[in-house]
């Protein structure tokens, strides 16, 4: 022993000044030896984590191998290039992201040819990387990390004296460099999982709606929740439909990952995209299966989209291979019977049939994925029951659906995803008291509230109507005063017994004289719709009060 | 979301727009210039199918108003169909105004005006 030995069947491509070495006999290896390799498999070792670990595998290599640097370098697969990852001694390596194009220089010629390489003189020698040589490094060793046949990466250690680094110097590396590279690789593997789990439940948060809107008549509450292990493909969506109606989406794509959570958020939007159309639920999920099957890859989901209308309290439904929905009332929770058509992307040219039922004021209807319901050696039927059980008198979705996830969800975590959505028929309140923003668009929301408010206080259908449009051309006249910032809302009031109702628009704008031919119009209107109309110019601002009889005799 | 949509189609000589949904201030003016802007400087006029709005009120009413003058200015004739039991009549009622337009009640007897039109001009 002592002078490197080049008994190799192939020669390694070298460079100048670089010797292949190859290990001493293990067996042959000196008693103080012992002590060295327990260094590096101390199994305390295995509990620290990676930049630990590396610290303290750096710490024992300068200590047993008595060197002035200790350097660790990974691979870079797509770049091939080593990347400097932890150093002692040369700490700058890591601090300046030093690159080592695999085949150039020391460390890429270990990896390149997978040998160990010893360096007596580097400045005679083939060195890429100038920190070496900025840091007076006269002796150099270094060997290739390997884990099952893979390259990972490249230890090297150096010496700011000549050195001759011989077969036992060499054993010790190697013993270092055993207990280094499968912890790289292990870490890198976890790594790697954990940024393709954060990228799926970026993406698939991103995909799910911000907030679920504001509508008149109805509350909602909605979760998402990911699968411990993997994010997965589940959605909901809440979509604002004409003439006050809301579409209620669940949805489920087979497979996990980015590629579920990426055909997802295709599903969501061609399923949002014909459903702003109003299509129907059965129509909506027909041309959703149709957009499925013309992306032309493996591709299938579940699906149900729900239509509620607040004037009929009822839901127009259709499930493309969803599990059926389940609606909350007072005394109870009550699975509907729906038959669902074949999943999306299953059959082609498939038929999606309708149901229709009733939610009525104060009921919950509940939508959700089978990731709630599902659990293994469990029939299916058991798990919804189970969830009827679970979310029976709840009195609004959030409730609802905090019933649902603290009875089902398991405390050691979901193995599939979850996606609820719960939408209530709000019960109409007996008197109203808003403030509203001063926009446009308020005035849709107000006809909403004021014709279901009418309905319950005994309106028939032509008496809804014309108050309806007094009271709307009363708030259009308090959103056009609106023209200072402080008006930037307005209030509506409306209160009624025994037939009589009063509704009061007040604003706290200045009162102008309408203006053309159209605001006089809209007065004229009020006055032939009520029976009694009050315009107050306070100090405050406008308050117009109307008041009227239903039904008008 | 829009409150309402417009469906335009050309018939001889004359520009169909349909209105579905709500109208009011929110969107009223956007439709107008919608249908104007649709209409050819060579069509005999617009016939504007108010059968299947929900709701409209003054700002509505400005707005055909509006439409009636624009067409008036280029001599082209606006026909409104507005069925007698539908919200559009309401309110042309509580307004109690003048009719911003010939009124009939059938989408046929709109185009069948604008063609009596066409052929009292020849």
């Amino acid at each position: 022993m002592g002078e490197p030995s080049a008994t190799r069947t192939q020669t390694p491509r070298l460079g100048p000044g670089q010797v292949a070495l190859e290990p001493a006999d293990p067996i042959a290896q000196a008693p103080e030896q012992v002590r060295t390799s327990y260094r590096f498999s101390d199994p305390a070792l295995s509990e620290l984590p990676l930049d630990q670990l590396l610290d303290e595998l750096l710490n024992r290599t300068q200590e047993a191998l008595g060197v002035d640097t200790v350097a660790i370098l990974l691979l870079d697969t797509d770049a091939q290039q080593l990347v400097a990852r932890a150093a002692k001694g040369i700490e700058e390596e890591v601090e300046r992201g030093v690159r080592v194009p695999i085949g150039r220089g020391f460390a890429g010629r270990i990896a390149a040819e997978r040998v160990a390489i010893f360096i007596a003189d580097v400045d005679h020698a083939d060195i890429r990387n100038p920190i070496l040589r900025e840091k007076g490094i006269r002796s150099l060793l270094g060997v290739p990390l390997i884990v099952e046949g893979h390259l990972v990466g490249v230890m090297h250690v150096g010496s700011l004296s000549p050195r001759v680094f011989g077969p036992n110097d060499l054993a010790v590396l190697q013993l270092a460099a055993a207990r280094t590279a499968p912890a790289i690789e292990r870490a890198s593997l976890a790594a790697r999982l954990e940024h393709e789990h954060n990228v799926s439940v970026t993406l698939q948060r991103s995909l799910l709606p911000k907030r679920l809107g504001d509508f008149v008549g109805v509350s909602l509450a909605s979760r998402y929740l990911p699968a411990s292990e993997e994010v997965g493909g589940d959605w909901y969506d809440v979509i604002e439909l004409p003439r006050g109606r809301v579409g209620l989406v669940i949805g489920d794509v087979v497979g996990h990952g980015v590629p579920a959570a990426s055909l997802m958020g295709r599903l969501r939007t061609a399923l949002h995209a014909y459903a702003i159309e109003s299509y129907g639920p059965g129509r909506t999920l027909e041309l959703v299966d149709r957009f499925v099957h013309s992306l032309n890859e493996p591709a299938m989901a579940t699906a149900a989209y729900a239509v509620f209308d607040p004037y009929s309290s009822t839901v127009q439904y259709a499930a493309a291979g969803h599990l059926p929905p389940v609606v909350i009332s007072a005394d109870g929770a009550r699975v509907v019977d729906v038959t669902p058509a074949p999943p999306l992307g299953a059959f082609p040219y498939g038929r999606c049939p309708e149901h229709e039922f009733p939610v009525d004021s104060g009921e919950i209807v509940f939508l959700y994925t089978d990731g709630l319901v599902e659990r293994r050696g469990t029939p299916l039927s058991d798990g919804i029951e189970a969830l009827a059980e679970a979310v029976r008198g709840a009195s609004s979705p959030e409730e609802a659906c905090l019933a649902a996830v603290a009875d089902l969800v398991p405390v050691e975590g979901l193995r599939d995803d979850v996606a609820i959505v719960a939408l209530q028929n709000s019960p109409v309140p007996s008197e109203l008291h808003l403030r509203l923003p001063a926009e446009p668009r308020t005035l849709a929301q107000v006809r909403r509230i004021l014709r279901r408010w009418l309905v319950e206080r005994g309106g028939e259908e032509a008496d809804v109507a014309e108050v309806t449009i007094a009271v709307s051309e009363a708030c259009a006249n308090a959103i056009e005063h609106a023209y200072s910032p402080a008006a930037a809302s307005f209030e509506l009031d409306a209160w009624g017994d025994n037939g009589d109702i009063t509704v009061v628009v007040r604003d706290a704008g200045q009162w102008r004289a309408p203006r053309g031919e159209n605001r006089g119009r809209g007065l004229s209107i009020i006055a032939a719709a009520m029976d009694d109309l009050q315009v107050e110019r306070l100090p405050t601002g406008t308050e117009v009060v109307m008041r009227r009889r239903l039904p008008r005799p | 979301m829009s409150l309402a949509d417009v469906h335009i189609s050309h018939e001889p000589g004359a520009l169909v727009a349909r209105l579905v949904g709500e109208v009011d201030m929110s969107n009223a003016e956007e439709l107008g210039a919608t249908v104007i802007g649709a209409t050819p400087n060579q069509a005999r006029g617009v016939v504007l199918d108010l059968t299947q709005v929900d709701y409209l009120d003054s700002a509505g009413i400005y707005v055909i108003h509006g439409m009636r003058a624009s067409l008036q200015a280029r001599g082209q004739l606006l026909v409104l169909v507005i069925p007698p039991d539908s919200p559009v009549y309401d309110t042309l009622r509580l307004s109690g105004a003048e009719r911003p337009g010939e009124v009939v009640e059938e989408l046929d007897a709109g185009l069948a005006a604008l063609e009596a039109s066409a052929s009292e001009d020849a």
